[in-house]
């Protein structure tokens, strides 16, 4: 129950806001006023009515034994004459080409019961109409006269009002004429008076349910338990009728029937609650009426709750009224909302036709119309409207705080994955470096020093040269095998930097100068994906190039170039240049597979190798016998491939 | 790596060398012996210890796996008889699990088995003039270690606390391939200082003693007291 949509920045001052707040009544008493002075205009139109020729209103009423001439509408002074109600005769005359048509009898309104002769007959008796004897509604009575009741010229008509209360006699103005000139009014009055109370109760009946389930679903908000069971109230009184016998079924009856007390007690708690408002124990006050109302239909007669229900259950409705209409004013200046707003303009015109209907019961009005029950209608058009605008709010707030909800866990989902993905990387980085670490013992201890051992033995006999450079070779490999294998974190230079102590290693013997250029000054991008099995490929092209200067090209020096070339795309891509100065030769084309010369399969050896690794190779050479020299270059690329497609 | 030697110090350098393989000890002496060093080559831990008995040698070469022991215990030795001793470790593989071990126990450098003749003696002439060789994996291994991961990767235990952020930076220099003269010129040093910083570099690794080492394991954590 609690909006806080309070538009009321929190920084105004005392004043300004005083300033704002006195604007806003000033606004909403102008509104108010305005949709009273709409009702009363809508209350002041009269109903249509059927021709005026055939109204009655000449009459000669009986009453305790007195007679006199009066005309229709007549208001009695009486509040009960069961046993001997007043009398009204007079006549019509029914002129004779109209025997052919069916004629009726029609009275709009009368409190509380009519019987209405023609001729000596009984034509109609509203008692057995059980809608006909709620003086609250304003049930119309139409009765087709038998057409051989009726002669021409004058006939003689009588009505008995039957008067119990709890408001005085009424009959207002009769109609006698055809049939089909009088039914439209009182289809019209029947659709307003009858039809469409029973449309409101069904709504009501509804909004019963609804308001029970969200009360049964939300204990902590009892205002619509309040609501749901002032509706469920308006529903049994709605449908129930009016006793008129005396039984122990009909004093229930009685009871329910007389509750509007409660039920205004229990939307003026809602509307209290509502607006915020705390429950006080104080606050049982409200139903007092009510209950008082309740043990009399129990414990008193049906004249006692007529006449109590005058005297608590009306001024009731009317103290509920102007409390509700205060409170909301309040809660709308407090809390600007569409649903108190509604509910303050709802309040303003029952409140409006309930002052109508006091001045109608009281005679101050020409008819008695009543409109105040019949508003109550506009009052549930507001609430369901107010909890539907909640409802809806309420949905759009679930909607995006589940929006909220689903991009945090969706958020909380990647990151998780990420971290796991991490995970994974680091079990993965750990578990190599520990068979690294293995690798590296078992090579150490054995095939290791056996190799060191051959290329001493083979220098040593000065025969096995060729066995000494192939041993060392081995050696060469393994270390760069097992250098692979270590976590570099995508960083190539880290395994570059190994690989230049080899190459130097492997150049210092024959005099060949090793150029080093690092051109860039982070040397070459950092790749996340890189992979051992990528650096020992990219090593090995390179082996090949720094060996193919040594036995091939008889070069003097060998310059390795390291860059990262921007690209167009934007796309950073690392470059390894080898260089020498030696002699050129003939690229052969990259498909020729009759490799004769071995220089050939070493260059078939590099493509392949540069393909697996998704890098390109570029090849320039000057001709055979030229000192041009060869240019291998390496261009990485942006990303390297995942698995090792080419090897498949 | 200096090749051109100086011939008159050559001549003083005196080199214990230890290594049980026979072909691989010859070799050694061999191209020991050939540039000029004075040279005495054992086979054993015992043969080494009766020889260290004699005096101290200006530099000790040896091998790790030894029949009657292991290495790191004679440069441990070594190391603390005789601090002037330049030690070398003789690796295979040249790979961080034997080299980092000998440099915990006071190695300053390691040969690579294989090295051609005219590269074992260069090394060891310039180990003597205080250059200590470092290779990029080393380098990469030490510089790793300085980073700080949730666990520590697999291999030898080592304390990197007192490098310093100059020495970290030269060591990753070294892991990237660079030479001391464009380390030099990166950090804004002389060339000539690097090779001592990489001395400095070996000295700042070691563990002195079993007190020390204890001191430096509840520093890192490694020890609960």
């Amino acid at each position: 129950m609690n909006d806080h949509d309070d538009d009321v920045p929190p920084v105004m001052s005392g004043r300004e806001r005083g300033r704002l707040q006195s604007s806003r009544l000033v606004q909403y008493i102008l509104l108010q006023a305005l949709i009273a002075a709409a009702a009363i205009f809508a209350l002041r139109q009269s109903l249509p009515e059927p021709p005026a020729q055939y109204q009655v209103t000449a009459f000669k009423l009986s009453e305790a034994g007195v007679e006199r001439e009066v005309t229709l509408p007549h208001f009695s002074s009486l509040r009960h004459a069961m046993d001997d109600p007043p009398r009204f005769t007079g006549q019509f005359i029914r002129p004779g080409d109209e025997a052919a048509r069916a004629w009726s009898v029609f009275l709009p309104r009368f409190t509380n019961g009519v019987e209405v002769t023609v001729n000596g007959v009984v034509v109609l008796d509203s008692r057995r109409d059980p809608a006909a004897n709620r003086p609250d509604r304003n049930t119309p009575a139409i009765a087709v006269i038998p057409t051989s009741v009726l002669h021409d010229g004058a006939n003689a008509i009588s009505i008995r009002l039957f008067i119990w209360g709890p408001i005085t006699g009424f009959l207002d103005r009769i109609w006698v004429g055809p049939d089909e000139l009088l039914r439209p009014s009182y289809n019209l009055r029947s659709l307003i008076f009858v039809t469409l109370p029973v449309v409101f109760s069904s709504w009501q009946a509804i909004l019963a349910v609804i308001l029970g389930i969200m009360w049964v679903m939300r204990r902590h908000e009892p205002a619509y338990g309040l609501l749901a069971a002032a509706m469920a109230v308006g529903v049994a009184q709605a449908f129930l009728q009016t006793p008129m016998g005396e039984t122990a079924f009909s004093r229930l009856n009685v009871v329910l029937i007389s509750s509007a007390p409660i039920e205004s007690g229990l939307v003026l708690t809602f509307a209290l609650l509502f607006s915020g408002w705390k429950w006080r124990h104080y606050g049982w006050i409200i139903f007092v009426p009510g209950v008082l109302l309740a043990l009399a239909g129990l414990f008193g007669n049906q004249a006692l709750s007529r006449v109590l229900f005058l005297f608590l259950a009306v001024p009731m409705v009317g103290v509920s009224l102007v409390i509700m209409a205060v409170v909301t004013a309040r809660s709308v200046l407090k809390r600007v909302n569409v649903a108190s707003l509604l509910l303050g303009c709802a309040i303003t015109i029952m409140l409006t036709c309930w002052i109508v209907d006091l001045l109608s019961v009281f005679q101050f009005m020409p008819n008695r119309i009543f409109t105040a029950r019949l508003s109550y209608s506009a009052m549930l058009v507001a609430i369901g409207a107010g909890l539907t605008w909640r409802f809806a709010r309420a949905l759009n707030q679930v909607d995006g705080f589940a929006g909220r909800l689903v991009t945090q866990v969706r958020e909380a989902e990647e990151k998780l994955k990420a971290s796991f993905t991490r995970e994974e990387e680091r079990a993965r980085a750990a578990a190599l470096a520990r068979e690294r670490t293995r690798l590296m013992r078992d090579l150490h201890d054995g095939l290791g020093g056996q190799l060191v051992s051959i290329v001493a033995l083979s220098e040593r006999g000065n025969a096995g040269a060729g066995i000494g450079d192939a041993a060392r070779a081995a050696l060469k490999d393994l270390r760069l095998v097992i250098d692979s294998m270590d976590d570099i974190g995508g960083d190539l230079m880290l395994a570059l930097g190994s690989w230049r102590e080899r190459a130097m290693a492997q150049l210092r013997p024959h005099d060949i100068a090793l150029d080093w250029r690092a051109v860039t000054p982070q040397g070459l991008p950092v790749h996340p994906e890189l992979r051992p099995w990528h650096v020992i490929q990219i090593v090995r092209l390179l082996d090949e190039a720094v060996t193919n200067a040594v036995k091939h090209a008889n070069a003097r020096r060998v310059t390795v170039r390291i860059e990262t070339l921007a690209a167009s795309d934007g796309l950073d891509r690392g470059s390894i240049t080898v260089e020498d100065d030696g002699k050129g030769f003939d690229v052969p084309p990259a498909d020729e597979s009759a490799g004769v010369a071995k220089a050939a399969r070493g260059l078939r050896n590099m493509r392949s190798r540069a393909a697996r690794v998704g890098a390109e190779l570029d090849l320039a050479s000057g001709a055979q016998g030229t000192d041009q020299g060869t240019r291998v270059r390496l261009t990485l690329p942006h990303r390297f491939p995942d698995s090792d497609a080419a090897a498949g | 790596m200096n090749l051109q030697s100086d011939e008159a110090k050559a001549e003083a350098i005196t080199v214990l060398l230890l290594e049980d393989d026979a072909p691989t000890l010859w070799r050694l002496q061999d191209a020991l012996a050939k540039a000029g060093y004075q040279v005495r080559a054992t086979g054993t831990l015992a043969e080494a210890r009766a020889c260290l008995a004699d005096g101290a040698p200006q530099v000790l070469l040896t091998d790790l796996q030894l029949p009657d022991g292991h290495g790191v215990d004679l440069i441990r030795e070594t190391r603390q008889r005789f601090p002037d001793t330049e030690i070398m470790v003789i690796s295979i593989l040249g790979d961080e699990e034997s080299v980092i071990s000998a440099i915990t126990v006071g190695a300053t450098g390691y040969l690579l088995k294989d090295a051609f003749p005219t590269d074992i003696a260069a090394t060891v002439r310039d180990l003597v003039a205080g250059h200590s060789p470092i290779s990029a994996s080393i380098a990469r291994f030490i510089v790793r270690r300085t980073q700080n991961t949730p666990e520590p990767p697999p291999g030898p235990a080592l304390n990197t606390a007192k490098l310093t952020p100059r020495e970290i930076d030269i060591l990753w220099g070294i892991a990237k391939g660079f030479s001391y003269a464009e380390i030099a010129s990166h950090l804004s040093l002389s060339r000539q200082t690097v090779p001592g910083h990489i001395k400095s570099i070996y000295r700042k690794l070691e563990v002195h003693t079993r007190g020390e080492a204890v001191f430096e394991a509840v520093q890192q954590g490694l020890i609960r007291l």
